[in-house]
């Protein structure tokens, strides 16, 4: 038992199938984050078919997958998870979901044939396929409601899915630059109660250790101790300064 | 007879190529295509159609520019007048500008054998313009994803490419690729009248013990599962099978066997019957040595032959240098995705002796805007047996790589600026020990051009 006495099980869905864009690193910084205060940590990977150990996860990662790969984890989902992971929002669990697995947290996915895939519904927000892919640097200014310091998140966007928010969420951010959930009305990704949804990777929460914090701390339900976070925030500057002065080079 | 606009074509683009190389601008690699293809679209194609023997076409993700070397440097010494395009320019651009090389300022061509190394996205119009005899796709890891679009993507691209090749065209396939082995299988069910030649590794000592965290491949084309491996040796490239029996590793027709590994000086393996070996480290250059072997084979080159010749063959530029810089010992190699990183940070940790390290990182186009990579690097092996002493982090996003090794437990010195890093870097390493710099492609251009102009390195479009 560590210090703090406190322990975190992080469930990674679909580790192995969802797992492209580096989104290992949003798995270390929650590890190592958690850690540094003393918590103990056990990542549980969650497969095609596993579902064991669900209920104790404090904390959900859900990665994007390539197209294919998304098609392969979709009946497993809707079978052996989408209840469980019901009952775990229910409870409070956090929720993180990017790119695909923010999409397939969402009522639907509609394909470009007009096929409506329904996803599992726990964040109120659609998606359509969209024609051109948005690809590059994101900075967004986040959600007032979310109380972030400093105000701003960065990551990186590759998609061609265009997500609409619905009523029962809040946008994470609104875009100031990047295409961000549809490229029109400027939201970026989607929050409810714990559940984070957004197209940012690049590692997402490596440079964002004030997002990191907050998803932590509500899937700990505790205030969290600050940390040294000057490399952190360093990264975090230097891409959003480039990308809101417009000096990046070919 | 030269047709007027083809010579027009061919004369702008020899004088661009004078021209960048006076003010050096970098060997005119890419610019001399770029202007003859605006005064004539098909200089490409109207000039290959000139090549007395042919041309052979290189793919995969890692390894092209090695493989290309050594397959250009089997037909040089045949002997035959080979136009090759060097220097990682692999655009269709840079094998314009590659071809416009051959060419007399008549538009007269004197050259026998083009080879190419092609962007696998390109690989379809790269074959309809040079019909070539011999295409070789080595291995398909993920990168530059922000470039082309996803790996499955990829495969169909290629096999769409080989598909078109003429008749009596040789596809030489990495049957330890679990993409390229698919891509194979697709051609072989629909094709009769294409010849495949695989090619493989098979010897379980040199391989390691599990799949490093970047292999994507992972899965089967097919249906899905998660593939069986017996042996891994680079990336996600081994042996391998499916659970549920529907896919698996193809029959070699040229197996490796008894590899031997000499750091980052050689390898060799028998295969055929005959040892062939050459002076690059690194189990991912047996691969290399194999594609080439492979390919030799298939335009009917004799195996003593192609022994003694790869046995002679240098290292290609920027994938793998080395350098004397005040009695210390500095090697220079490109890193550009997960797979390539993990095998040289797991080449540098079986030496024992990496411990300086400068690491470089760009997000220009040509390094791939994403970086989301770094995360997928087992950097973790730099806090092990390696236990780097120096780790410099630089490059325009040097601040993400330190923030990668910080949360890998290791502490890098940020230097964005790559002069004053290789400074730092150059002091740190003690007499007697050696230095090793990894970087993205446009980052390892760059710390070239410094080496050149501190005199460590020749100029490229000199080597
Ligand atoms: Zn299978």
């Amino acid at each position: 038992m560590s210090a703090s006495g406190q322990r975190l099980t992080i469930g990674w869905l679909y580790s192995d199938l969802m797992n492209i864009y580096g989104d290992r690193g949003n798995i270390q910084t929650l590890v190592q984050r958690a850690r540094w205060r003393g918590v103990e940590v056990r990542v549980l990977e969650l497969g095609k078919g596993a579902s064991e150990g669900i209920e104790a996860v404090d904390v959900f990662f859900f990665g994007g997958g390539q197209d294919k790969e998304q098609e392969l984890v979709y009946d497993d989902l809707l079978e052996t998870k989408a209840i469980r992971l019901a009952n775990a929002m229910q409870r409070g669990a956090a929720f993180l979901a990017v790119c695909g697995g923010y999409q397939l947290l969402g009522h639907y996915y509609q394909t470009a044939q007009g096929e409506r895939l329904p996803g599992i519904g726990l964040l109120d927000v659609r998606t359509v396929a969209g024609g051109q892919r948005c690809i590059g640097d994101v900075v967004i200014e986040s959600d007032p409601g979310l109380g972030l310091q400093p105000r701003t998140l960065v990551g990186f966007e590759n998609h061609s899915g265009r997500t609409y928010l619905g009523e029962g969420v809040r946008p994470l951010g609104r875009v100031r630059r990047g295409n961000g959930n549809n490229g029109e009305d400027g939201s970026e990704g989607a929050v409810s109660g714990n559940i984070f949804g957004t197209y940012l990777h690049g590692s997402l929460l490596p440079k964002n250790p004030h997002l990191t914090d907050l998803i932590l701390s509500r899937a700990l339900n505790r205030e969290l101790d600050p940390l040294d976070d000057s490399l952190e925030l360093a990264a975090h500057n230097w891409i959003k300064d480039r990308e809101l002065s417009g000096s990046r080079r070919a | 007879m030269t047709p007027p606009r083809l010579l027009a074509a061919v004369l702008a683009g020899k004088a661009a190529g004078t021209a960048s190389r006076l003010v050096g601008q970098g060997g005119g690699t890419t610019l001399p295509g770029l202007v003859a293809s605006r005064i004539e679209p098909r200089t490409l194609a109207l000039l290959a159609e000139r090549l007395t023997a042919g041309s052979v076409l290189i793919t995969g993700t890692n390894g092209k520019t090695t493989t290309s070397r050594l397959i250009a440097s089997l037909l040089q010494g045949l002997p035959a007048r080979v136009v090759a395009n060097r220097a990682g320019a692999n655009l269709v651009t840079g094998h314009t500008s590659a071809v416009l090389a051959g060419a007399g300022l008549t538009g007269r061509f004197r050259a026998d054998w083009g080879v190419f190394e092609v962007d696998e996205a390109t690989l379809p119009s790269a074959v309809a313009e040079l019909k070539p005899r011999a295409v070789v796709v080595g291995n398909l890891f993920r990168d530059q994803l922000d470039r082309y679009g996803e790996l499955e993507m990829l495969a169909l691209t290629i096999e769409r490419g080989l598909e078109a090749l003429p008749e009596g065209a040789t596809a030489v396939l990495n049957a330890d690729d679990p993409r390229t082995a698919e891509i194979g299988y697709r051609l072989g069910e629909r094709r009769g009248r294409l010849k495949i030649l695989w090619y493989g590794l098979d010897d379980p000592a040199v391989a390691i013990s599990e799949l490093p965290h970047a292999a994507d491949a992972r899965t089967c084309p097919r249906c899905g599962s998660r593939l069986d491996f017996r042996q891994v040796y680079v990336g996600h490239d081994g042996d391998y099978t499916c659970p549920t029996g529907d896919f698996g590793r193809p029959e070699r027709d040229l197996s490796a066997t008894s590899v031997q590994l000499d750091g980052l000086d050689g390898v060799r393996f028998t295969v055929g019957g005959v040892q062939v070996g050459a002076a690059l480290g690194g189990l991912y250059n047996a691969y290399n040595l194999l594609g080439a072997f492979a390919t030799g084979t298939a335009l009917g080159l004799k195996p003593g032959y192609m022994v003694e010749r790869l046995g002679e063959v240098p290292a290609a530029f920027g994938r793998q240098e080395r350098f004397l810089h005040q009695g210390r010992r500095f090697t220079l190699m490109l890193a550009k995705n997960p797979a390539g990183f993990n095998e040289i940070l797991r080449e540098a940790e079986r030496l024992g002796g990496g411990r300086h390290f400068l690491l470089g990182l760009n997000d220009r186009i040509a390094d791939g805007r994403d970086v989301s990579w770094i995360w997928d690097v087992d950097f973790e092996l730099l806090g092990g047996d390696c236990a780097a002493e120096t780790l410099i982090a630089t490059g325009v996003r040097a601040y993400d790589l330190a923030l990668r090794l910080k949360y890998a437990g290791l502490k890098a010195t940020v230097e964005v600026d790559l002069n004053r890093a290789l400074d730092r870097l150059l002091e740190a390493v003690p007499a007697g020990a050696e230095g090793f710099i990894l970087c993205t492609y446009t980052a390892m251009l760059d710390v070239r051009a410094l080496l050149v102009r501190r005199g460590s390195l020749r100029p490229y479009w000199r080597t």
